[in-house]
């Protein structure tokens, strides 16, 4: 079955605007249980298992940092994280069985406790067909600077 | 020598530092830390990096040492040397690149050559320099070597011709190194799986300060070990998610858990929490890997290799080791109010890729910049950073059951939730900084 290129995208733009809102708890159910979030920490890095990475997080990591993002103690969400995503250059490399691997270029500025941050790079999703829309099996984030010093990454970008 | 920083007369340094408090200004101080950076960074043994970087003749790492650029490099007779990156003729720094390797070195301005040693050996048209008082040969004209020792395959460099030697300076804290590299079933560790470099706002004792600082986890990192709490507790007791999970709820530990574990104090500044118990303690063995410890070490000195826990162990000021976990963090001082963190893993030689997969699980969960246990201690360095700018009290203290540090002859021990490391840490700051007795 072909996919729609725009059906594609309003998901993307769908899971944009949840982290624009920082909903995780909405955010995590757009991945399949088996799904996982990866941002490497060095450009085409290969292994997420083998390699240290800025993210890598699973079912487990998602449960935790979503329940972790709504606690009143953490020193680090003290501020509300806010979010604008911007997402062009949508482009559907592999059509399988089943699954489409998807990639697209982001714009992300971030914004908390009086700082501005902008991350820029690649998005790579692994989606695959789930009632009448899709789910997230992989999101692969490549941050131009990821070998930078960079500071804490607050959420998912 | 910075010969820009206005200078501080040693009995104003002096009171700066007591034998329970510190002055907040060296933690603010620009001046502070340009003199820090003079006298400990530039004579104390500072850590610059391990031979597995390096196997081969020609490779090198590029890297800062107390803010200067060096290299790392394995020269053409198979030394390890550490160099100032810096070419003899305008100062440029000769290499750019973070690592590789060379035949040699050549200026990217003037083509000026220089062989793996450092040592100057080609200057384009050099005729014109023909009757005038530059000699090639002359040392001031080659990248200059500073002082290297190994302690089994790490390597640490000092600016201090006078600095005791290595092993007397690693002293007995000396341990967890050794204990890093007995992990390994071949005895030996290699440097593996990519480095994390974390951008601090906060001043760098701030970061070695809290290493074994035990009285935090349970307020800063209550946060992420609720909801993981919350979150095993949905899990079935068989469940395979428990494994990753479990990383973090030992950083809730209670003061009394923390309290037992103890901190022991060292000359020169090092300390660790730890030894017998640590946080890391009851994370589960690999039973691949048990069976390789035992072939290689047998029944007793695998329980005893195995049985030491120590938490972090900082070698004063520039590195802390997690033997345990098999992770460094490398403390690289930008300013007073700005430090850069590397987190690096190791390989245990002999052992299954299991032990470095885990290794790196740790190492992103708790030290990478996406971490959430890392995320609120960098908060509250900062608002310690923050509130150091208010008048309303020029101190900080740190009196914890000050008084009561048992003398064990070649350390000083203390229960774990003591402030002994940061008195420690002070000790030694002000040895190097006003030459006062260790």
């Amino acid at each position: 079955m072909s996919n729609d290129l725009w059906e594609i995208e309003q998901f993307l733009y769908q899971e944009a605007s949840l982290l624009d809102r920082n909903d995780l708890d909405a955010w995590v159910n757009l991945y399949t249980d088996d799904g996982t979030y990866w941002m490497p920490v060095t450009p085409e890095q290969e292994d997420p298992i083998n390699h240290i990475s800025l993210f890598y997080d699973d079912r487990t990591i998602m449960e935790i940092r979503r329940r972790n993002m709504k606690h009143p103690r953490a020193a680090s969400k003290e501020h509300p994280i806010r979010s604008s995503h911007i997402i062009a250059n949508v482009r559907v490399l592999d059509e399988g069985q089943g699954s489409i691997t998807v990639t697209s270029n982001f714009h992300c500025v971030m914004y908390a406790a009086g700082e501005q941050t902008l991350y820029a790079g690649t998005y790579t999703h692994g989606l695959v067909h789930a009632e009448s829309s899709f789910k997230i099996s992989s999101k692969r984030v490549d941050i131009i600077n990821c070998d930078a010093a960079l500071g804490a990454i607050l959420t998912y970008i | 020598m910075n010969i820009m920083h206005a200078t501080i007369m040693d009995t104003a340094l002096e009171a700066l530092v007591q034998e329970s408090k510190a002055h907040k200004s060296v933690y603010t101080d620009q001046r502070v830390f340009e003199l820090e950076m003079e006298r400990i960074w530039g004579k104390s043994w500072i850590y610059i990096g391990h031979i597995s970087q390096v196997p081969e003749t020609g490779d090198y790492v590029s890297l800062e040492f107390a803010n200067m650029p060096v290299l790392l490099v394995r020269d053409q007779t198979d030394v390890v040397q550490v160099l100032h990156n810096r070419c003899g003729h305008k100062g440029a720094k000769l290499v750019g690149k973070p690592c590789g390797k060379n035949g040699r070195f050549v200026c990217p301005y003037h083509g000026w050559t220089y062989k793996l040693d450092g040592q100057l050996v080609g200057v384009p048209h050099m005729a014109g320099y023909d009757g005038t008082a530059f000699d090639k040969a002359a040392p001031e004209y080659s990248m200059q070597k500073i002082r290297t020792e190994t302690h089994r395959g790490f390597v640490f460099a000092t600016l201090n011709e006078e600095a005791v030697d290595l092993k007397a300076w690693l002293g007995p804290a000396a341990i967890t190194i050794d204990n890093l590299c007995d992990r390994a079933p071949e005895g030996d560790v290699e440097v593996a799986g990519g480095t994390l470099k974390f951008s601090h706002d906060c001043n760098w004792k701030l970061f070695t300060e809290n290493l074994n600082d035990t009285m935090h986890p349970m307020v800063v990192h209550r946060s992420v070990v609720d909801a993981a709490n919350q979150y095993i507790s949905t899990l079935p007791e068989d469940s395979q998610n428990r494994t990753e999970a479990e990383i973090i709820p030992p950083f809730g530990a209670s003061y009394e858990k923390f309290e037992a574990s103890g901190i022991v104090g060292f000359p020169y500044g090092h300390h660790f929490d730890g030894g017998k118990t640590s946080i890391h303690a009851n994370y589960s063995v690999d039973p691949d890997y048990k069976a390789a410890m035992l072939t290689a070490y047998g029944e007793q000195r695998t329980r005893e290799i195995l049985g030491y826990n120590s938490h972090n162990t900082l070698y004063y000021p520039s590195v802390t080791f997690k033997s345990a976990i098999q992770n460094i963090r490398i403390v690289r001082p930008i300013a007073a109010n700005k430090t850069i963190i590397e987190t690096v893993s190791f390989r245990l030689k002999g052992a299954p890729d299991s032990m470095l997969q885990k290794t790196l699980l740790y190492s992103r969960l708790i030290n990478s910049n996406g971490s959430m246990v890392g995320a609120d201690d960098l908060a509250v360095y900062l608002r310690v950073q923050q509130g150091l700018r208010s008048g309303g009290s020029d101190w900080v203290e740190f009196h914890r059951n000050h008084g009561s540090d048992k003398d064990l002859g070649d350390r000083l021990s203390n229960v774990g939730t003591s402030d002994l490391d940061v008195r420690t840490q002070f000790r030694a700051w002000k040895h190097y900084m006003v030459g006062a007795k260790l």
